[in-house]
């Protein structure tokens, strides 16, 4: 691992809690409002550390192994991506499927641990996760696909890293078609608007909000922690696809990548202030038409 | 010049998609619109050299396929007060998956037609795309506006297959194309027209009712 | 081999003396135990040796038999399927003996014990078989000893239907293996394994006829959807020891037979594979989907193992397509992973089977939805479960990942390896059904572990629930050791199954080593995500000390009231992924008054077989008029037949 992936890996790990409050400052901005401060989520989780815990009587250790096998198995996840844009701390052969079933093992914890607690408002937000998440898999894999045709590559390493940059030239179209379905995927797996509203607090709309509804104390920090460097983990894909960097040098690159990263959430912020949510019947039909694009991305590249 | 005409037709491609997903009928005509406009800049991007023919077949197209036909598409739902599709014969989801479908198919058979080489090898394809998803607007929507806009998406999939002979084409079949479509569209208005007063609503299925 | 075959005798002599000494249950158990236990560990070692490198030359005995001579053999292939089979054999085996032991009154238990001992030895007999007459034997005595175990509760209406709906099935499928045997020997009349393996180039036009019957006759015993109809049935009726057996092995030697095809057919030609590969992605979306709507906790489980099998067979495809179009490292790790994933499965499912049985069992209820909280009375089973959900889920550091994992490295290498404009990168899309599958299946079990073992009970009968005895305990444990062991350790168990890989591809063994599918690094990322996990768990119990915690009910946004009733149901939980797929789903719905429930249906079951066989008995009994036990009418019949004979000679002038 280089100085600058070690680099990119620090500042990613301290600066995650910055990316959600850009993007509810952008939203805040576009809509007349001053919004909360960006930083608002590190005094949130500075908080949340220092306060204790109420544990349900219903819930058992599952509920308590949820927020910690969640936080641990993105923060492997992050290992695998190339973060300094020519190769990752980590790879080997297949390790797409690693990183999608690091997202899915901590899905699972989390929605466990919600339907441990017993309530029907965590077995709504958990069915309705795992309805999304059903066809988030698909799509994700759609995309990797995608960028395996393009690079010839069946590492995530190489699928973003120097590789990618190498095949930009030749298939630009098809890969801008894969970075769009990324940033929609970002949108559903991140509990974004128009697949969930994340300031919204009626019980019958939230999604995700509502399966950590009983957390509390360091196990809340740790989910929202989680939350923001998940959202950054999603931020690094797109910006991966739609800025190759390997050509940069080392600061460079990682410069780029995190500023790539805040574009990203404000276009999160643009996005959540210009659309409404959608029907929940609907979110399927986003995802579809999302993994609908990317299939046109394979195409294109396949003709 | 090269670039260009590909990112139009990929762009045409995207607005085929469009229609396909989305439910408010404003959204769809939107849609033809924009795909009548990037239709209207194909001739330019494609003909060799700027002439006083491609601009005026360019300035043509987009105004009666991006300005007259949903402006009158657009008055058609005013009067008839409907505002969304319900859905269709084979789901949202399900039109998307056969949308997608008929895109790989279109790539896969343009590479196997028997056709004289042109310099821009995304045209078939995506001529018979837009043919194919114009097809299935036409046949799995349910309100007769929808079907109109089908047969547009049809017609629009025609248009981008005679573009390939532009070159040896006289002005007098691009004239034959562009008065098909005003036929066709006057034909089915005037059936709009029928079926609206006669039955209170737009609805085709309800056209079965006619064979009681 | 023969220590294989000392094993073979020992399992059948320990189900002798379950049943002799079924007067005196607690000596009988412990000779059974003794003599199964050591069975399957003599059986075990070759098989352990074998997929170490060891060869094993076959053994032919003497006598004639009407189908050709007796060969046994232990290679690479069998010797996984061995594994397999004896391992999950003893666990359901130690398992039955304590589920059982309460029906001894009222229940030929000793016979039950007898017959799956014979199942175990019959099913290992199959593997090692290397000629017909063994195999068809052996799979017949397999058929008839499952069957007569599924309807060991014949008091039961549905249990009587459910064995003979398999009955007919297995029968039907043995058939077709007399034809396919039949077809593929042809005149030669030498039946064993390595004559029809030197027979292949003499077959000109019937080789696609061999494959789709191997297809048709392997599917039906697999549960390859369409054929699938009677796993639910089957394996819901039977016995939860049973169903664990039947559900982990015995679907198995239907894979079994497609693997050995491919071994002695050579490359088949590429519609073969695409039609496996798509055979494969319709079975595990569609079986995932219908396990999505079922209530009853053993059909649900049933439907997973078709979904199952539908990966096996994505293994399978990509293996063939390899082999069709040239790609061997493609070819191997299709067939690696098909292997690996049939001895994660048979562990993972058994596990599940066992764990559903223990809390059954307790309680005497199998609807998903009466249960709830289970998990704080029975912790070691709610544990095990857990961790058999997350393997079949596919999630890492399990071992239903790793087999996904080298089955999807096949998959995405076709993408990649074959040339512009190949054929084999459109087998990189079975990748996107795969993920499809993985999803869904996460939906699935999330429900399933949800409903039942978290959350408060919703019925009297889980509040019944509490941990079965050691005795039953220990196999479903053992299972679960087995399953963390493989998925912690990639390296020990890649590199064997990439020599299964390599035998039914036919290549040489070394050609495919383990640095190309990546073992060593997945071994690190395995270790080191669990060292991750545990240092994390760790952590926060450390910090967690310092601070104050306190109990409470459910905030819940503060919903006061709360009872067991408004707990989301299984059904609920399900509900809006089966309207995104309520076409295939066959969920029906039924209001009655001001009551309201949904019922789950096999839409293969209720629309094409039922009806078909309700055809069939209409056109039967059309005929039966024909024998109407009149002695002057067959007389006449007799007399009719013989002029019309006469008739004929005399028409075209030939003689007698």
């Amino acid at each position: 691992m280089t100085w600058e992936g070690g680099a990119a890996l620090g500042i990613l790990g301290i600066a995650a809690p910055a990316v959600p409050g850009i993007a509810v400052k952008t939203k805040s901005l576009l809509t007349g409002r001053r919004g909360a401060p960006v930083l608002q989520l590190y005094y949130d989780l500075w908080k949340l550390l220092r306060k204790g815990t109420v544990y349900s009587r219903t819930t058992t250790w599952v509920f308590r192994a949820g927020p910690v096998v969640m936080l641990a198995s993105l923060l492997v996840a992050t290992l695998f991506l190339p973060l300094d844009g020519r190769a990752a701390p980590a790879g080997f052969a297949g390790d797409l499927v690693v990183f999608a079933g690091l997202l899915a093992l901590g899905r699972f914890a989390l929605v466990l641990a919600g339907l441990d607690t017993g309530s029907s408002f965590e077995g709504l937000g958990a069915s309705r996760e795992v309805t999304i998440a059903s066809f988030a898999e698909p799509t994700l894999f759609l995309c990797f696909i995608a960028l395996v045709l393009a690079t010839g590559e069946i590492s995530l390493g190489g699928m973003l890293g120097t590789p990618l940059a190498v095949a930009w030239p030749r298939a630009g179209a098809s890969l801008s078609l894969v970075g769009i379905s990324l940033f929609v995927l970002l949108l559903a797996e991140n509990s974004r608007v128009p697949v969930d509203d994340p300031a919204t607090h009626l019980e019958l709309t939230m999604i995700h909000e509502v399966i950590v509804l009983d957390h509390s104390g360091p196990d809340l920090a740790l989910i929202l922690y989680g939350g923001a460097l998940k959202l950054a983990l999603f931020g690094v894909l797109v910006v991966s696809v739609f800025v190759p960097r390997a050509d940069l040098s080392g600061g460079v690159a990682v410069a780029v990548l995190v500023a790539g990263v805040a574009l990203v959430a404000v276009a999160v912020g643009v996005v959540e202030s210009i659309m409404a949510r959608l029907r929940l019947n609907r979110v399927p039909q986003l995802l579809v038409g999302a993994a609908v694009l990317a299939s046109f991305g394979i195409i294109l590249q396949l003709h | 010049m090269h670039n260009a005409a590909r990112l139009v037709l990929l762009l045409i491609v995207l607005s085929d998609l469009a229609v396909l997903g989305t439910t408010r009928l404003t959204s769809c005509i939107r849609g033809l619109a924009a795909q009548g406009v990037l239709l209207g800049l194909l001739p330019l991007l494609l003909a060799p050299q700027l002439s006083v023919h491609a601009v005026s077949l360019g300035l043509g197209t987009v105004a009666v396929k991006a300005v007259v036909l949903p402006w009158f598409l657009a008055r058609a739902i005013r009067e008839a007060a409907v505002r969304r599709e319900i859905e269709p014969l084979v789901g949202f989801i399900g039109s998307q998956l056969l949308g997608a479908l008929a895109i790989a198919l279109a790539f896969a058979i343009a590479s196997r037609l028997p056709l004289p080489p042109t310099q821009q090898s995304l045209l078939v394809p995506v001529s018979l795309a837009t043919l194919m998803i114009g097809f299935l607007v036409l046949t799995t929507r349910r309100k007769a506006l929808m079907q109109v806009v089908g047969y547009l998406i049809l017609e629009n999939g025609i248009y981008l297959f005679g573009l390939t002979h532009t070159e040896s084409v006289p002005f007098l079949i691009e004239l034959g194309v562009l008065l098909d479509v005003f036929v066709g569209v006057f034909i089915m208005g005037i059936v709009v027209f029928h079926i609206n007063r006669e039955f209170d609503s737009l609805d085709s299925t309800r056209l079965t009712e006619l064979s009681d | 081999m023969t220590l294989v075959a000392v094993g073979l005798v020992l399992i059948v002599l320990a189900g002798v003396a379950a049943a002799a000494l079924s007067r005196r249950p607690a000596a009988g158990e412990l000779v059974f135990r003794a003599l199964f236990g050591t069975g399957c560990v003599a059986g075990a070692v070759p098989a352990l040796a074998v997929l170490a490198g060891a060869v094993v030359p076959d053994v032919r005995l003497p006598g004639a038999v009407p189908l050709g001579g007796w060969v046994f053999g232990l290679d690479a292939l069998s010797a996984v399927f061995l594994l397999a089979i004896l391992s999950v054999g003893a666990a359901c085996a130690f398992y039955g003996l304590a589920y059982l032991a309460r029906e001894r009154g009222h229940r030929a238990v000793g016979a039950a014990h007898l017959l799956l001992a014979f199942l175990v030895s019959a099913l290992a007999a199959a593997v090692i078989a290397r000629a017909a007459a063994p195999f068809l034997i052996a799979w017949e005595v397999m058929a008839v000893t499952a069957y007569l175990l599924v309807v060991l509760e014949h008091e039961r209406p549905e249990v009587r239907r459910a064995g003979l709906i398999y009955l007919a099935v297995t029968h039907a499928g043995t058939l077709l293996l007399f034809a396919l045997f039949a077809t593929w020997a042809g005149d030669a009349g030498d039946f064993s394994f390595a004559a029809l393996a030197e027979h292949r180039q003499l077959l000109a036009g019937r080789g696609g006829m061999i494959l789709v019957l191997a297809l048709v006759a392997f599917g039906l015993k697999a549960g390859l959807v369409p054929f699938h109809f009677w796993l639910p049935e089957a394996h819901a009726a039977a016995p939860s020891h049973v169903s664990a057996l039947m559900s982990g092995v015995v679907i198995k030697m239907g894979v079994y037979g497609l693997l050995r095809t491919v071994l002695l057919f050579g490359p088949p030609p590429p519609w073969w594979g695409w039609v496996v590969l798509a055979l494969g992605a319709c079975s595990g979306v569609l079986g995932v989907v219908w396990a999505l709507a079922q209530h009853d906790i053993k059909r649900l489980l049933a439907f997973h193992s078709v979904e199952n099998i539908g990966i096996i067979l994505l293994g399978i495809g990509a293996g063939a397509l390899g082999l069709a179009y040239g790609h061997p490292v493609i070819a191997v790790l299709g067939f690696a992973g098909a292997a690996l994933h049939t001895l994660n499965h048979a562990l993972f499912k058994s596990l599940l089977f066992l764990g559903a049985g223990s809390v059954i069992h307790a309680t005497g209820a199998r609807d998903i939805d009466r249960f709830g909280g289970v998990a704080r009375r029975m912790p070691t089973t709610a544990a095990a479960f857990l961790v058999g959900s997350a393997a079949i889920v596919g999630l890492p550091p399990l071992n239903g990942f790793v087999s996904e994992w080298v089955v999807f490295q096949a998959l995405l290498r076709g993408g990649v390896e074959g040339g512009a404009r190949d054929a084999i990168q459109l087998a990189g899309l079975a990748a996107v059904a795969l993920a499809l599958i993985g999803g869904l299946a996460l939906a699935c079990f999330v429900k399933v572990v949800g409903v039942l073992y978290l959350g408060t009970p919703r019925d009297v009968v889980a509040t019944t629930a509490r941990e079965p005895t050691a005795r039953m305990i220990r196999p479903v444990v053992g299972l679960a050791v087995a399953c963390v062991a493989i998925g912690l350790l990639p390296i020990v168990v890649v590199p064997p199954a990439l020599r299964v890989g390599s035998l039914v591809a036919g290549i040489a063994p070394g050609a495919v080593g383990p640095e190309v599918a990546a073992a060593g690094p997945a071994t690190a990322f395995t270790l080191g995500l669990t060292a991750a996990l545990v240092a994390a768990w760790a952590a926060r119990g450390a910090f967690g000390r310092r601070q104050p915690r306190l109990e409470a009910a459910t905030w819940a946004c503060g919903y006061a009231a709360v009872t067991p009733r408004m707990a989301y149901t299984a059904s609920s939980f399900a509900a809006p992924l089966l309207g995104v797929f309520r076409p295939v789903a066959g969920v029906r719905t039924a209001r009655v008054g001001d009551t309201f429930a949904t019922h789950p249906t096999d839409p293969v079951l209720e629309r094409v077989v039922l009806p078909a066989w309700h055809g069939v008995r209409a056109a039967a009994a059309g005929l039966r008029p024909i024998q109407r036990g009149g002695l002057q009418l067959y007389l006449l019949y007799v007399v009719v037949v013989v002029a019309a004979v006469l008739l004929y000679l005399v028409a075209t002038g030939r003689t007698l």
